[in-house]
């Protein structure tokens, strides 16, 4: 039996062997398909940062800088500008304002360290929304 | 006909595909687990969502913070101290990656910050938030 097996595919070789090629093709495409989405995993996000050196200067020196507005975030996740308590939503407006009297103001989130990470998000959010994607991060209460 | 039946198995004129398919099935199989280059945190959190969120560049180290202030990176849970370790070697060894933060909605922005400073410690600048991209938004 199995020499009459062996003896009808001697010319062109592989009458009875499986063929490879398609599969060798398929597997090929599966390989490319990897190799592409492989970086195709990617969360959405803000940039974080810390405030800049000059951010905390003396208030001498800032008065030749643009003003800086700074935006408090308390333990029970209140919001407040200026000492005055403000509603997340209301960020926006005051961003707004802010950016329209400096242009080129940074804000700083000055956040309590119970505060939660939520808000923070919320709260840079509207200031993005406001126009200013200058935003960055300060820690209080640590 | 007969006369050739004694010849062995393998085939004369053609080329076996055989070895090049097993090569090609380990490339494929290596691509396969490597997928996950991003460096998983190993556990899921709720993240806020956000109208201005955007899309992050080789943001492939993750550190996930949870409600209860644990950070979790690269599968496992580490301590503050670690951070800055584990941020090191893999700066060194993909320095172009980014890092993102993804914290519970209810996490502490104390753990946040001082995350965030362990990174810049270690080495990578660029970090972000993780948020949920808002729906129709």
């Amino acid at each position: 039996m199995r020499m009459k097996r062996h003896s009808g595919g001697g010319e062109e070789g592989g009458e009875a062997g499986i063929d490879l090629a398609p599969m060798l093709d398929f597997v090929m495409n599966l390989l490319i398909f990897f190799i592409i989405t492989a970086v195709f995993v990617k969360e959405v996000g803000f940039s974080l940062s810390r405030p800049a050196a000059s951010a905390q200067s003396t208030p001498q020196d800032k008065k030749n800088e643009s003003k800086t507005l700074y935006i408090v975030l308390h333990n029970g996740g209140e919001v407040s500008i200026d000492k005055r308590p403000i509603d997340v939503r209301a960020v926006r407006a005051n961003v707004e304002r802010f950016k329209a009297e400096n242009p080129e103001g940074p804000v700083i989130v000055v956040a309590s360290s119970k505060s939660a990470t939520g808000t923070l998000v919320q709260v840079m959010d509207q200031v993005r929304l406001g126009g200013v994607f200058n935003v960055s991060i300060a820690s209080t209460g640590g | 006909m007969r006369r050739k039946s004694h010849r062995e198995d393998d085939g004369h004129a053609e080329i076996d595909l055989a070895p090049m398919l097993d090569f090609i099935m380990n490339l494929l199989i290596f691509f396969i687990i490597t997928t996950s280059f991003v460096k998983q945190t190993g556990v899921k959190v709720t993240q806020q969502e956000a109208y201005t969120a955007e899309y992050k560049e080789n943001g492939n180290i993750l550190i996930a913070i949870r409600p209860n202030g644990d950070i979790w990176m690269d599968r496992r849970r580490v301590t503050l101290p670690e951070v800055r370790a584990t941020i090191e070697r893999m700066h060194a060894e993909r320095p172009e990656d980014a890092v993102i933060i993804t914290a519970d909605k209810m996490a502490e922005n104390g753990v946040l910050v001082k995350v965030m400073d362990q990174v810049r410690a270690g080495g990578i600048e660029s970090v972000s938030l993780a948020t949920q991209p808002q729906a129709g938004g």
